[in-house]
């Protein structure tokens, strides 16, 4: 229905899916760059810029694991704080 | 379809599984030991994200309703990220090419994420009707 499959034809896959996780689950800016990135590949692809379609996928993919990365980052840092060090008052 | 990628979406799901277990045995908003959201945590104001972890705890137990009032956009989001996923996971699988068109329209991305901020700034205004958009509690 709304998908092709077309090997020949088919632009490089966005990773829209993982801004919208990014945005619901842990909503970093780095999402919103992804989101630029990712409205980018189909455009480029269609120009005939297939090199530059897949390095626009690669950076939405690149920032939004960037988002996620940060996000465990401060898991850890507040696990640290309040389960290790056992800053008060947390949550 | 090789074993080795059978393998690891194996492993996937059996993570997401125990996640799943988690989240259905505690009730984020009965147990201190849940990582508040870092921009809730840092500025006091809600993200479009937050409520989500509490929404899953209802989800899992099938109450759309509570979930709903947590976090209306992550229960709204979520049958776009598994049809995504569904769609990565075959392509994993099989070594398809499949693409989902909406998700390279420009209307549905620009709507879809104007929504999202434009729901991250009303959630936060105290005043009824936009406290409905605020994780609100049974």
């Amino acid at each position: 229905m709304e998908t092709t499959n077309n090997p020949a034809g088919s632009p490089p896959d966005n990773n829209l899916v993982w801004a919208i996780l990014c945005t619901v689950l842990c909503c970093l800016p780095l999402g919103i760059v992804a989101i630029i990135k990712s409205t980018k590949v189909k455009e480029l692809w269609l120009q005939g810029d297939h090199e530059g379609a897949q390095k626009a996928a690669d950076d939405a993919k690149k920032y939004s694991l960037w988002g996620a990365g940060i996000g465990l980052l401060f898991v850890i840092l507040y696990v640290i704080l309040v389960f290790v060090i056992g800053v008060a008052g947390g949550f | 379809m090789d074993s080795k990628k059978f393998l690891n979406l194996t492993l996937i799901a059996v993570l997401l599984g125990g996640i799943s277990i988690f989240y259905f045995n505690y009730n984020p908003t009965q147990h201190s030991f849940f990582i508040p959201c870092p921009f809730k945590f840092t500025t006091g104001y809600h993200c479009p994200g937050c409520g989500s972890q509490r929404a899953i705890h209802q989800l899992l137990h099938g109450d759309v309703i509570s979930a709903f009032r947590f976090n209306p956009l992550m229960v709204l989001s979520l049958p776009l990220i598994f049809y995504g996923m569904g769609i990565k996971v075959k392509n994993y699988l099989y070594n398809t090419q499949s693409r989902v068109q909406f998700f390279y329209s420009k209307l549905f991305i620009y709507s879809y994420f104007g929504i999202a901020i434009l729901y991250w700034i009303i959630r936060n205004i105290p005043y009824a009707p936009f406290t409905y958009l605020a994780p609100n509690g049974v």
